[in-house]
């Protein structure tokens, strides 16, 4: 048992960060930092940067262009990145959809779309949830029939991140109503600028454009872009999910906001404040114990000496600590974090603040991070797996 | 970074696990509650399987074993509720003396080893709560001490004593001393605890001591002690929430209610998310204190106060809700379950509960956090 990474490790931590604070535009470091909007060049070009040097898909085996790093080397680039602010990587792409193509994609659907999603040329959505099925996945009621060559897709898709800047989208469709719901399922890439295809935004609490409906009325889609066989769509999708790991908890962003909120409590004079001041403390607690938890968990994944069942407990536990910041940040500035200026929000905004500039985005963060305990599996859903796992 | 235990660890484990299971059982343990709490047979049990000597420097007939060694041992002790204050003396005494002049170790760390003394630190005072620079017991300059120390470990059993006491009177630094329990002027009352283990109070009147760590290193010579202590606590309550939340699982699936078992039912099913949240977070700290044990004070401190903090939630939460979850047979003193909720309170208020930890993390709070901060 040891804390401490090893010589090589930290070498190689060194290494991500020295190119990082090369790279990283401070522009976009800036925004981060601060929590002002980030738009689609601010994320695309980050994207690009990485791509060329291979990174995009940091997780990818080297047989497919990537790197071939390790669970704890994967963890240190993540941290590096997160602590120099750089903005969080847009995970259709590299992070959910590939790994499928990769398994269960053939050689053509390999060629044709990873080196898209590595260069990070090629904006990917992802299609799952629908106005009817939201934690309920299964009873997707998006229909794909097949027709010659093709397949014709009706349906509604909805919750699509950022799917406005979408080029491509992976969606999970019903192909047979006539069994039980997960037997019914495929997997299918579709082309975002396909006739037919319609993006609606759906403007969030906080007042932004982060998600939105995507409507499919008699869309044509090349039977060749269907992943693996059809029907098994829902074993591919619970390969996704299982691959989502230990970034799921983003407990290196934790880390930052951290000390995000201590400056913002110091300057908002609450930092003294030993009943404001104890919330902190505790949140810190929290946040080491997550650490922690992740690092077992990365710890087990490289040595598979250990198996650790531990993945709804991450994404609960990570869930709770980001709201929680969100919540405390907002707090600190109490009465200037109410006013909602939305171009206050923007970098380089020139008008008058209400209080310091740093108040301007808290409580639309709050506000937004409610969603954070809702997607990826409600934290309710989480919990009945956690149960599962001690329960049976 | 690396969290998997070697063989020689894993062997460790379940020798400890072998002892516990055949010699402390439900029973035995019942009939050392009833015969005041604490078995000098157990002692030399542990002893014989070499565990008193864990923590002894090899030079001294001891095994010279590491923290990572100990939380392994403490974590079986947990789930066999062994009462013995195996932590205080095998783990801590070993520590203090180890920091001490050559006498004193020479004489009292391969007794110590060999188990044929027991040695447990006497802190606790009225006025202290948690604190360990609060102490009333003063010390002549002759070594003669004079005070009252409360909820000493088996103190009515134990063989000496290492006694925080102010040298030279009101006012001056803290020094360590060792007091023999036979030593003129002691006066031991014991007690259980509701756990049902064993303490005392002791009266020193104008004793003898030796010194073992002067006023300018004893206040630091002691949270170093009391460091290890709740880093080996925190093994110990992981060992019994661990268990605990097995056998509350075991009655989920086994209890019926409305003709199906509980472990249907899908409040009960999130609660126990929740305990084992709690517990898998509990686990994270016990290995976060123990690894840290060997970084400068100030480190070290942060970070036990941050796994105490924890910790402390952790087994309050454990305990009430596996508790609940067992319904009326939990609240029962026949069953087991309300032997594991009793310890797991008890500890909390050991060496600072968790609002005197997290006004500890909140005092020693810095810019940057994290494990590797």
């Amino acid at each position: 048992m040891d804390l401490n990474f090893t010589p090589e490790e930290q070498a190689f931590r060194a290494h991500i960060r020295q190119w990082v604070a090369e790279h990283l535009p401070k522009d976009i470091s800036h925004k981060v930092h601060n929590a002002l909007r980030l738009n689609k060049d601010d994320l695309q070009r980050w994207a690009r940067l990485l791509g060329k040097q291979g990174w995009h898909g940091w997780a990818w085996p080297k047989q497919f262009g990537g790197p071939g790093w390790n669970a704890v080397q994967r963890h240190l680039f993540e941290e590096e990145c997160a602590l120099a602010g750089a903005p969080r990587v847009v995970p259709f792409g590299p992070v959910m959809v590939a790994p499928v193509i990769m398994a269960f994609g053939s050689r053509e659907q390999q060629e044709r779309h990873l080196p898209g999603i590595m260069s990070g040329d090629v904006w990917w959505s992802q299609g799952y949830s629908e106005p009817g099925s939201g934690s309920d996945l299964a009873s997707v009621k998006t229909r794909a029939e097949r027709r010659g060559d093709k397949y014709i897709v009706n349906g509604q898709k909805t919750w699509t991140t950022l799917g406005q800047y979408g080029d491509w989208i992976f969606c999970l469709v019903r192909t047979d109503a006539s069994v039980k719901p997960q037997a019914g399922i495929s997997f299918l890439l579709i082309d975002m600028k396909s006739p037919g295809v319609t993006v609606r935004p759906i403007i969030m609490l906080d007042g932004e454009h982060e998600v939105n409906e995507v409507f499919f009325d008699n869309v044509e889609v090349p039977a060749e872009n269907l992943v693996g066989e059809e029907n098994k769509g829902w074993t591919y999708a619970k390969y996704l999910l299982a691959h989502e790991r230990t970034n799921i908890a983003d407990v290196n962003r934790a880390k930052r906001e951290l000390e995000r909120l201590k400056r913002i409590a110091k300057a908002e004079g609450v930092y003294e404040d030993p009943r404001f001041r104890d919330q902190i403390a505790l949140l810190e607690v929290d946040i080491v114990a997550l650490e922690m938890m992740v690092l077992r968990v990365l710890s087990a994944e490289s040595s598979g000496k250990q198996s650790l069942d531990v993945a709804g407990l991450l994404k609960i536990r990570g869930s709770e600590i980001q709201q929680r910041y969100t919540e405390l940040m907002m707090l600190a500035a109490g009465p200037y974090a109410t006013p909602f200026i939305h171009e206050a929000m923007e970098a380089g905004w020139q008008g008058d603040h209400v209080g310091a500039a740093h108040c301007a985005p808290l409580a639309s963060h709050y506000f937004n991070y409610r969603k954070t305990t809702i997607y990826g599996g409600s934290n309710e859903v989480q919990r009945n797996i956690v149960a599962q796992t001690v329960l049976g | 970074m690396d969290f998997d235990f070697t063989d020689d660890q894993i062997s460790l484990r379940d020798a400890v696990r072998r002892y516990v299971d055949k010699d402390y059982g439900f029973e035995q343990r019942r009939a050392i509650v009833k015969a005041g709490g604490f078995s000098r047979a157990v002692w030399d049990g542990l002893a014989g399987l070499g565990l008193t000597a864990l923590a002894v420097p090899e030079a001294h007939g001891g095994l010279g074993f590491g923290p990572v060694e100990a939380m392994v041992v403490m974590e079986e002790l947990g789930r066999g509720l062994v009462m013995e204050p195996y932590a205080q003396g095998a783990l801590v005494a070993p520590a203090v003396l180890a920091q001490s002049d050559a006498g004193a170790q020479a004489q009292w760390l391969p007794r110590i080893a060999g188990g044929e003394a027991l040695v447990v630190l006497a802190h606790q005072e009225r006025r202290a709560r948690y604190r360990l620079d609060v102490c009333d017991t003063l010390a002549t300059a002759d070594h003669r001490l004079s005070g009252l120390k409360s909820v000493v470990p088996a103190g009515d059993q134990a063989d000496a004593f290492i006694v925080p006491a102010r040298a030279g009177g009101t006012g001056a630094g803290i020094a360590l001393y060792l007091v023999a329990k036979d030593a003129p002027g002691v006066a031991l009352r014991g007690y259980p605890l509701h756990d049902g283990s064993r303490a005392a109070e002791l009266t020193l009147k104008d004793t003898p001591a030796t010194l073992l760590a002067g006023p300018d290193r004893g206040l630091a010579v002691l949270e170093h002690a009391v460091d290890i202590a709740i880093a080996a606590q925190a093994a110990e309550a992981v060992g019994a929430m661990d268990r605990f939340v097995a056998l509350t699982a075991e009655y989920m699936n086994t209890r019926k209610q409305f003709g199906v078992a509980i472990a249907s039912f899908q409040a009960l099913r999130h609660r126990m998310a929740d305990i084992k949240m709690q517990l898998e977070l509990a686990r994270s700290m016990s290995y976060f204190a123990t690894l840290k044990l060997a970084e400068p004070a100030d480190a070290r401190r942060r970070a036990v106060s941050q796994a105490k903090v924890q910790l402390g939630q952790a087994m309050r939460f454990v305990g009430q809700q596996c508790t609940q979850l067992h319904g009326g047979i939990g609240v029962t003193d026949e069953y087991i379950g309300s032997h594991y909720f009793k310890r797991l309170t008890v500890m909390e208020m050991q060496y600072g509960d968790s609002l005197h930890h997290l006004g500890e993390v909140s005092r020693r709070m810095q810019d940057t956090a994290g494990v590797f901060a």
